[in-house]
Formats: structure tokens, C-alpha cells, sequence
């Protein structure tokens, strides 16, 4: 993985002025404009109800994996139980409409507070442990979720599924509800998106990213680090669960085995490690490759198991080959273009020294964690 | 009272089996720090294959062992070797998480591919026997699962305790560097441990289908109380993994009666809350458990 200090040795390269990085900032904007008026342009084309159906599904998913990437992102904590919160989000608003008689996008914001409500306990037991130990408190929580709706049948309809009333009235066809929930989907991924960047500029995800980096460091340094995460949990469950609640309304249909699934959560892994947790835009370019992905096997394949197959054997290719995903080894193969990437030298032999000198502890660091913890266990024994 | 004595005596006898899949999942900790999402999917693949041994050839499902442990032995090698050898060191624990989990999610697939999503079960002459002891009454095939885990988990506590490998896995659990710097080729040693692991679930596979109804997606059932034992008993301990397994598994059984099948699960959920609340260390005595 690449430490924090790589970044900032690309970005001072942004600001040279020459044209080839005028020309690669250029062509970046343009692509990511073309992108953005492509996905608000496709419903117009007149994709039929059913493509446009998968188009809602691959936002959806774009929603979620960008909602995960709160934590992952910015922390490094890979959670495989955020399925919990976009089936909670979707209960809630399912439950507020039906028992409390709650009009739907009321319900809805409600949906998102109550779950960002119920992720303070659940974040602050499970974010007290690190690495693995944090990734197996997520998969329990998402296998006592199911344990829970499926028992408590009186209240969330059990196996047998909650039927969720439709926000729009009779009135309103299907292709049509397809493509007003197309375009909610893109406001509700537009907002996430503007809050991510807003978080990634500030001081508060330069501490997050600290904490990624080296935790313990980070809170020598004085930076409340159980606090910090806490509250990017909170966020990033509150914008899973609005995610999921969205997808309830449009669904209509909750069922405990499809809400509460490992494989909803490992999809959010997947698509956000793929397109690349450390970039604003990788978790959703990844959604619309995975999410294309499974709709084609789903299509193909149909019934059989096999898409499992597909899926863990992505996943596997993608931790084993290329864990920092797509948008970052791309702009590793940009950068080649840069300037500073030719055959000659365009630094100082100071700067290069600087620059080796820091490298150098850098490429240790493995063996500096693996000390630490020989340290601990001496001091624990 | 009767009922008491026999979810009693059923929590051991499944307090056992959770013990030896335990006492697995520990090694693979132990040895690369990783945590093994797939061993349960092992753990039901290897009762799928009992179940396909004994359909095919008659034979007791028993036999199936002389195959499926070496083969898992093997795998567990390759496995380690070839793939979490290749992850980098600074992300190994995360990134060995998810890609067990692919692996998970690769042998369920294949699973409902081969053998359908059909709920399978194995029907065997002494099936329905059982015999009482105390007012309880206990089938045998379960008494033959126990014995299954009993025997195997001392056979591993012995290789653990008196055999050359087994301080060598030792060594290399407690500090890799210092077993390294003693001349303990670490690397191979780790690959071993994770054989032997994965041997385990070929053990606990076979004890599960002998008196279980097995389906693809079984191993997820498995896998969320097996991870809370482990943290419960404190990662890296082989016999706080035991003991929390047996105190939990007896737990789970009890419970069943005043809180029906379902509910009673929840207990492990729980108690790995509580415990990573107020004891994140774990219960009996791990020293790994904060590093991770």
C-alpha cells in the first residue's frame, strides 16, 4: 500500500505548468464531465423499463459501496457487515410507513438518523479492536441482524418479507417510477460524493487518513482517533442506511435472507476495492463494473450458483493483483507521462536525497510494526 | 431436570466439535496472523464429501477421512504458499480476510454447482440409534462426532506439545523472528500450520455430516459463532479457544430451552460484544489478540 506521504509528492507535481499536465488535468475534468452527463443523459435514450431497472440497481449499489467508503476509505477498516445498514435503513423505512403511518421521504431521512443512531453502540464496541478482529465483529453483526428480523416476525414480517407501499401513486407507471428513482439515486450519490471530498479536504479526514496510515502514531500526535472514527462510522452509516431505504421504496419488497446478506456487504467491498477506496470516485466506477458484472451473470447464469463463483474469484484477483483498484493504477500509468517521471532528472540531488532519505524508513515499516508487537507480547508475557 | 441433563450433554458434545474447528482457526491465527473466513467453507466441504463418499462407494463415512485429510493438509499448504505468502506484510490481515473470504464464497458457489442447493444428509444403519445415560438420551452418531473431535484435538495437542514440528510451530507462534533467528525455517513451518488447520476441518467435517443436514450455504451458520470463540478465548491460544468453545457451545444448549433454536444463537453474538467491550483481549489469557 502506499503511505500518505506518496500523495502529497504527486500533487506538488500537479502544480508545474507544464502543458502535458495541463493536458492530463484536462483530459481528467473532461472525462469525469463526459461520465456525469452520461449517467443523467441515459434514461432519456429510451433504454426500455428494463435496462433502466439495471441502471437503478448499479446507482443503488454506486450508493452503497460510496456510503461504505466512509470508513474504508478514509480509515482502512474494511467492515463486510455494511449489508446490516442498508437492510436496517430499509426495515426503517418500511416499518415507519406501515405501523407509524410516516409519509415515505419523511421516513426515509428518519430511516437514515434512527440507524445513524443505533451504529454509536455498534461503532463504539466494534471500533475498540483493529484489523481482523474488527471485520469478523462486522460479519457478526450482519448474521445477528438476520437472526433478529427473521425471529421477529410480529414486527418485521419474518421469512415471509414486508411489503413497502410506493412513495408515488397508482398513477405513476413502472418505466416511470424506474426513472424517478434513477434520478433520486444520483441526487442521493451527488450529496455522498460532495460530502466525501468535503471530509477528504478537511483536517478531520487528514486525521482519518492518519489514522489509516498508522493508528498509533496518530494518536501520539494527539489526534483523537477513537472519536474521529466513531463519527465517520456514524456518517457512513447513516448514508448506508439511506441508500438501503431508498432501494426499499423502489423495491417495494423486504425480505430478512436478501437484506441482511454477507453478499450485499462483500459487494460494497468488492466494487469500492476495485475502483479504488482512496479515490472519490473509485467506489462507484467499481459499482458499475461489478454491478454490470452481476446483472450479466444473474441474466446468463441464471439460478445456478455460479455467480458465487465469479464473484469470490474477482475478489480474490483483485486482493491479490491489485489492491489499491483501478482509478489509483491509473493514475500511476498517467504519471509516467508527467514531467517528473522521464528519463531526466528534473529534481535537485537535495531533493533526491530528501526524497531517498524518506523513503527509507518507509520501505521498513513492515518489520517496524512486526517489532512493536514482539515489544507487546515481551511486555504482555 | 431431564431436559436440563440432555441439552447439558448435547452443549459438550457440540462444545467439542466447536473445540476442534477452534483449536484451527487459532493456528492459522497463530502462525501468519491471519483470520481464515473460508475455514468453515472447508468445514462444509469436507462434509460434502463424506456425504458424496458414502452415496457413491456405501462405505462408512468415516473412511472418506483417509482421503480428505491429507487433501486438506495439502491445500492448507498450498494455500498459504502460493496465496497468503504473496500478500504484502503492512495490509496482511485485512487483505488475508477478504481473500479467504473469496475463497469462501468460491467453494460455496462450486458447492451448490456440483452437488445443487438440495439439502443432503447421510443415512447410515446406526443413524437412529441412541442410548440413555443419566435420563439423557443421546444418539450415537453424535457420541461418534465427539469421539471424532476428542481424538483429533488431543492427537493435535499432542504434535503441539511433543513433537520437534510441534515446538517449532510453537516457537514460531510465540515470536517468528526469534524462532528465525534459532535456525526455525518459519516459512515452512507456517505452511504446515496451516495445513494442519485446515486438516482439522476435514476432521470437524466429517463428525458434522454424520449427524447433519448439509447445504451450500450452511458454512455461514458455522463461521459467525466459530470467529466469537476465537475472540472470546482470546486469539492465538489453542486452549482458551477450547474453553470458550466448550463454555459456549454448553451455553448455546442450555439456552435453547427457555429461548428456542434461533434465539439461542444470539448468545455468541453477545457474549463477542461484551467481551471486545469490556475485555477486548479475550478471556482466557491470548497475547495476540490487540495486535491484529
Amino acid at each position: 500500500m502506499r503511505n500518505a506521504s506518496d500523495t502529497t509528492s504527486t500533487r506538488s507535481t500537479d502544480r508545474g505548468d507544464s502543458p502535458v499536465v495541463r493536458v492530463i488535468r484536462g483530459v481528467q475534468i473532461l472525462a469525469v464531465i463526459a461520465a456525469a452527463v452520461g449517467v443523467l443523459v441515459f434514461p432519456l435514450t429510451g433504454p426500455g423499463p428494463f435496462i433502466l431497472s439495471v441502471g437503478v440497481v448499479i446507482l443503488s449499489y454506486a450508493c452503497m459501496a460510496t456510503g461504505w467508503n466512509f470508513v474504508g476509505g478514509f480509515t482502512g477498516y474494511i467492515s463486510l457487515g455494511h449489508a446490516a445498514f442498508t437492510g436496517l435503513g430499509g426495515y426503517a423505512v418500511g416499518l415507519l410507513i406501515l405501523r407509524a403511518d410516516v409519509p415515505p421521504w419523511v421516513a426515509l431521512v428518519l430511516a437514515g438518523l434512527i440507524v445513524a443512531a443505533l451504529s454509536v453502540p455498534i461503532g463504539f464496541a466494534s471500533l475498540r479492536v483493529r484489523g481482523a478482529s474488527f471485520v469478523i465483529m462486522s460479519l457478526a453483526l450482519v448474521l445477528i441482524m438476520l437472526l433478529v428480523f427473521q425471529s421477529w416476525s410480529d414486527v418485521t414480517g419474518g421469512s415471509n418479507g414486508l411489503r413497502v407501499p410506493r412513495p408515488f401513486g397508482p398513477e405513476v407507471l413502472r418505466p416511470e417510477q424506474h426513472e424517478r428513482f434513477y434520478y433520486l439515486h444520483v441526487a442521493l450519490l451527488v450529496i455522498m460524493l460532495v460530502v466525501w471530498w468535503a471530509i477528504d479536504r478537511s483536517r478531520f479526514g487528514a486525521g482519518l487518513k492518519a489514522i489509516r496510515e498508522d493508528e498509533d502514531k496518530a494518536q501520539s500526535l494527539g489526534i483523537p482517533t477513537f472519536n474521529y472514527k466513531l463519527s465517520v462510522y456514524v456518517i457512513s452509516a447513516f448514508f448506508t442506511a439511506l441508500a438501503g431505504g431508498l432501494y426499499a421504496l423502489w423495491f417495494g419488497f423486504l425480505d430478512p435472507i436478501f437484506q441482511f446478506s454477507i453478499l450485499t456487504g462483500s459487494y460494497m467491498v468488492l466494487m469500492s476495492l476495485l475502483g479504488g477506496i482512496r479515490s472519490l470516485l473509485g467506489p462507484a466506477l467499481g459499482a458499475a463494473i461489478v454491478g454490470y458484472a452481476i446483472e450479466f451473470f444473474k441474466a446468463q447464469y441464471g439460478d445456478t450458483q455460479f455467480h458465487l463463483v465469479a464473484l469470490g474469484l474477482l475478489l480474490g484477483l483483485v486482493v491479490l493483483f491489485m489492491p489499491e483498484g483501478i482509478l489509483p493504477s491509473l493514475g500511476r500509468l498517467v504519471d509516467r507521462l508527467r514531467p517528473s517521471a522521464t528519463s531526466i532528472r528534473e529534481e535537485s540531488a537535495e531533493d533526491l536525497a530528501n526524497k531517498n532519505a524518506a523513503a527509507e524508513p518507509r520501505a521498513q515499516d513492515p518489520e517496524e510494526t512486526e517489532t512493536v508487537l514482539v515489544d507487546d507480547n515481551g511486555r504482555h508475557l | 431436570m431431564d431436559l436440563v441433563v440432555q441439552s447439558l450433554v448435547l452443549g459438550i458434545l457440540l462444545g467439542g466439535l466447536y473445540a476442534l474447528l477452534a483449536a484451527g482457526l487459532t493456528l492459522y491465527f497463530g502462525v501468519m496472523r491471519v483470520v481464515m473466513i473460508a475455514h468453515s467453507a472447508f468445514l462444509i466441504l469436507a462434509a460434502y464429501l463424506a456425504w458424496w463418499f458414502t452415496s457413491t462407494t456405501g462405505l462408512d463415512p468415516l473412511l472418506s477421512l483417509l482421503f480428505t485429510v491429507p487433501l486438506f493438509f495439502v491445500t492448507g499448504v498450498f494455500v498459504q504458499r502460493v496465496l497468503i505468502a504473496r500478500l504484502k506484510p503492512a495490509t496482511l490481515t485485512m487483505m488475508s480476510v477478504l481473500l479467504t473470504f473469496a475463497i469462501a464464497l468460491m467453494i460455496e458457489g462450486m458447492l451448490g454447482f456440483v452437488f445443487s442447493g438440495t439439502q443432503r444428509r447421510i443415512q447410515l444403519p446406526y443413524s437412529g440409534a441412541s442410548f440413555e445415560i443419566f435420563g439423557a438420551r443421546i444418539a450415537v452418531v453424535k457420541l461418534i462426532a465427539f469421539a471424532l473431535a476428542a481424538v483429533a484435538l488431543a492427537a493435535l495437542y499432542l504434535v503441539l506439545k511433543a513433537t520437534r514440528f510441534g515446538q517449532s510451530l510453537r516457537a514460531t507462534i510465540q515470536n517468528s523472528e526469534a524462532a528465525a533467528l534459532v535456525g526455525i525455517d518459519t516459512k515452512k513451518v507456517a505452511g504446515y500450520g496451516f495445513g494442519v488447520g485446515l486438516a482439522t476441518a476435514a476432521v470437524g467435517g466429517t463428525a458434522l455430516a454424520l449427524d447433519a443436514t448439509i447445504y451450500p450455504s450452511l458454512h455461514w451458520h458455522w463461521i459467525g459463532p466459530l470467529m466469537a470463540i476465537i475472540v472470546v478465548g482470546g486469539l492465538g491460544s489453542v486452549p482458551g479457544a477450547a474453553a470458550a468453545a466448550m463454555v459456549l457451545g454448553v451455553s448455546q444448549s442450555l439456552l435453547q430451552i427457555p429461548m428456542g433454536t434461533t434465539w439461542a444463537q444470539t448468545i455468541f453474538y453477545i457474549v463477542l460484544f461484551a467481551t471486545l467491550v469490556f475485555r477486548p483481549h479475550g478471556f482466557f489469557g491470548g497475547r495476540l489478540a490487540q495486535r491484529f
